[in-house]
């Protein structure tokens, strides 16, 4: 059995996205554009999307940042000891019910401090080539996300837990984009700008 | 209308018109005590026979004492600590309301533990205590906030002797706010005067065990050097009426130490050891007798004078005092343009109760206290009164 990578809890959710945090010094696990999931019951877990890390200050670390003199012993305080959550924004982009895999907005969202999971290899290749990258449709109609990088951090991703097949799954993913951003040609400009850097 | 903006305005323009006069009184009177500090830098003896002569004259005179270091000398910052554990602790409580439906009260320290260049993260403890019932009335008497301070402050000191038993290497302590005990003496004289013995038990174990402890007075408003001086330049008849004998109102130990313009105190420098002549030196006797110096924690251009109260045990230890004197510096460097020491605020925020919490408290306390069919009273009318929504004002 793989390990499961907790990589932190829910914060607040809605149908088409939720927003879970963690602590500083969970923060190895998580990356932008990676898949996550959160299981609400035997039968049913949500898939997303990180698309936003962020960590917010507070009045203590505002005036820290002033200082010449942060050691590594307050470094560690404020890390591991102070409570100021690392929340990461995620895209809801399909369900799994009953061991079937949707590309369709979850019929409920996950709730508060439910556990949120880093998705194995396993499950990525396992969501990715379920139907026909009907999932994209929520990335590329999400006005709030960096689009093209978000993209091109998931396939990348994607492509690598692909293993050898990745090549092949890559190049549907990118011939289905531009069949899906074919009448607006600059969100097709800045995903393939953004995937040729990745590639 | 809550207030009568008309009559502060009237009231302001009134205290304006007195700012050239004012100024100009101060600005006398603080070249005065400039002159003063001149004049008796090196005469500690004459000095301390003269708040001896103040001392019969008024038995309740509070000032500075001159130990063996002149007035107006500058010490600069020690060599930088590189091992020590610091441990700050810091209180917050929750008053028993009258007005409330249970009367309750909560005690709340909290602490934490560093020690420098360790690679250890930082400790944090809280300890927090709940009084109820007859808890609320020592002695027959209901617990005042100034008994609920003094109980906060002696928890405080009580944390900093717990945690810096059996720790090896130099252990240097400290709390927000003066080292003596202050308050509720008029109050419930007995409780005090039990809360002050074990306080003083507690300053006893920290100095049998060689820890260093200090009290970080940010902002000091006690003009104890500057009260010393106005005896200094006090004559035979003015020493007998010395209550009310103060050439030098105007004048603060912080101007004196540490003002905007020519600050007696360099950044990073403190001033002389003084001891404290006040009535609690009957208390406060031997290694536990209170003295303090200034230290400038601020920047070039931007000095900040703070009091540091410690023990005579300290006072006396040179390689104690430099120690507390660089930890305190190098603790308010950390926090930048508003310098004051983290570890303080770090246990602040440890140990601060919010409303909310309070609330919670109540009725965690409410559900049990009804579970057990314990007859509950309710909130005052006057309280119930006052948490009415109000009109919003445009």
């Amino acid at each position: 059995m793989t390990q499961q990578i907790e990589i932190g809890r829910l914060l607040q959710a809605g149908t088409t996205g939720f927003v879970a945090g963690c602590r500083v010094n969970q923060l190895d696990a998580p990356m932008f554009g990676a898949l996550v999931r959160a299981p609400l019951s035997d039968n049913y877990q949500v898939y997303g999307l990180i698309h936003e890390i962020h960590i917010d200050d507070d009045g203590l670390v505002r005036q820290l940042v002033t200082s010449n003199n942060v050691s590594d012993d307050v470094m560690r305080d404020n890390r591991e000891n102070r409570i100021v959550p690392v929340e990461m924004s995620v895209l809801a982009v399909g369900y799994e019910q009953d061991g079937k895999v949707h590309h369709l907005l979850p019929p409920r969202p996950p709730l508060s401090l439910d556990v949120i999971y880093l998705c194995d290899e396993k499950d990525l290749v396992r969501f990715t080539s379920a139907g026909r990258f009907g999932y994209f449709r929520h990335i590329l109609g999400a006005q709030e996300i960096p689009i093209g990088e978000a993209l091109a951090a998931h396939l990348s991703q994607a492509e690598k837990a692909h293993g050898k097949g990745g090549g092949i799954w890559k190049e549907q993913a990118i011939a289905e984009l531009i069949s899906l951003l074919r009448d607006d040609y600059p969100t097709l400009m800045s995903v393939l700008g953004a995937l040729g850097e990745a590639i | 209308m809550p207030i009568d903006y008309q009559q502060i305005f009237t009231q302001i323009k009134e205290i304006g018109k007195g700012a050239k006069e004012r100024r100009k009184k101060k600005e006398e009177a603080q070249a005065f005590a400039r002159e003063l500090l001149a004049v008796y830098d090196s005469q500690l003896d004459l000095l301390r026979s003269k708040v001896d002569s103040a001392k019969q004259a008024d038995s309740n005179i509070r000032c500075a004492l001159p130990i063996n270091e002149n007035l107006a000398s500058s010490h600069p910052i020690p060599a930088s600590v590189t091992q020590a554990t610091l441990i700050a602790a810091d209180g917050s409580q929750i008053n028993p309301d009258r007005h409330a439906a249970i009367q309750f009260c909560v005690v709340n320290v909290g602490a934490i533990q560093m020690k420098i260049n360790s690679g250890e993260t930082p400790e944090i403890f809280t300890d927090t205590e709940l009084l109820y019932g007859d808890d609320l009335l020592p002695n027959g008497f209901p617990l005042s906030d100034g008994l609920v301070a003094l109980k906060r402050d002696l928890a405080e000191r009580t944390k900093l002797e717990i945690l810096s038993k059996g720790l090896k290497g130099s252990v240097v302590t400290f709390t927000d706010g003066p080292i003596e005990l202050w308050g509720a003496k008029g109050e419930d004289a007995s409780s005090y005067e039990a809360y002050v013995q074990k306080y003083l038990g507690v300053l006893s174990r920290l100095q049998t065990n060689g820890v260093i402890t200090a009290g970080y007075v940010d902002k000091p408003s006690a003009d104890l050097v500057v009260r010393l001086l106005e005896i200094a330049s006090a004559d035979s008849e003015q020493i007998k009426k010395i209550r009310e004998f103060h050439p030098l109102r105007s004048v603060s130990d912080r101007w004196l130490f540490g003002g905007q313009k020519n600050p007696l105190l360099p950044p990073g420098h403190r001033s002389a050891v003084f001891g404290i002549q006040s009535t609690s030196e009957k208390k406060y006797t031997g290694v536990l007798s209170l003295h303090f110096f200034y230290l400038n924690v601020g920047a070039e251009g931007h000095p900040w004078p703070v009091r540091v109260e410690i023990p005579k045990w300290v006072a006396d230890d040179k390689t104690k005092l430099d120690l507390l004197h660089g930890v305190l510096v190098g603790q308010c460097r950390m926090m930048g343009s508003k310098p004051y020491p983290y570890l303080l605020h770090r246990a602040h925020e440890t140990a601060v109760v919010k409303n909310e919490e309070k609330q919670q408290i109540e009725q965690l306390l409410a559900m049990e206290l009804r579970n057990q069919d314990e007859e509950m009273d309710d909130m005052s009318n006057k309280s119930s009164a006052k948490g009415l929504k109000g009109r919003t004002r445009r």
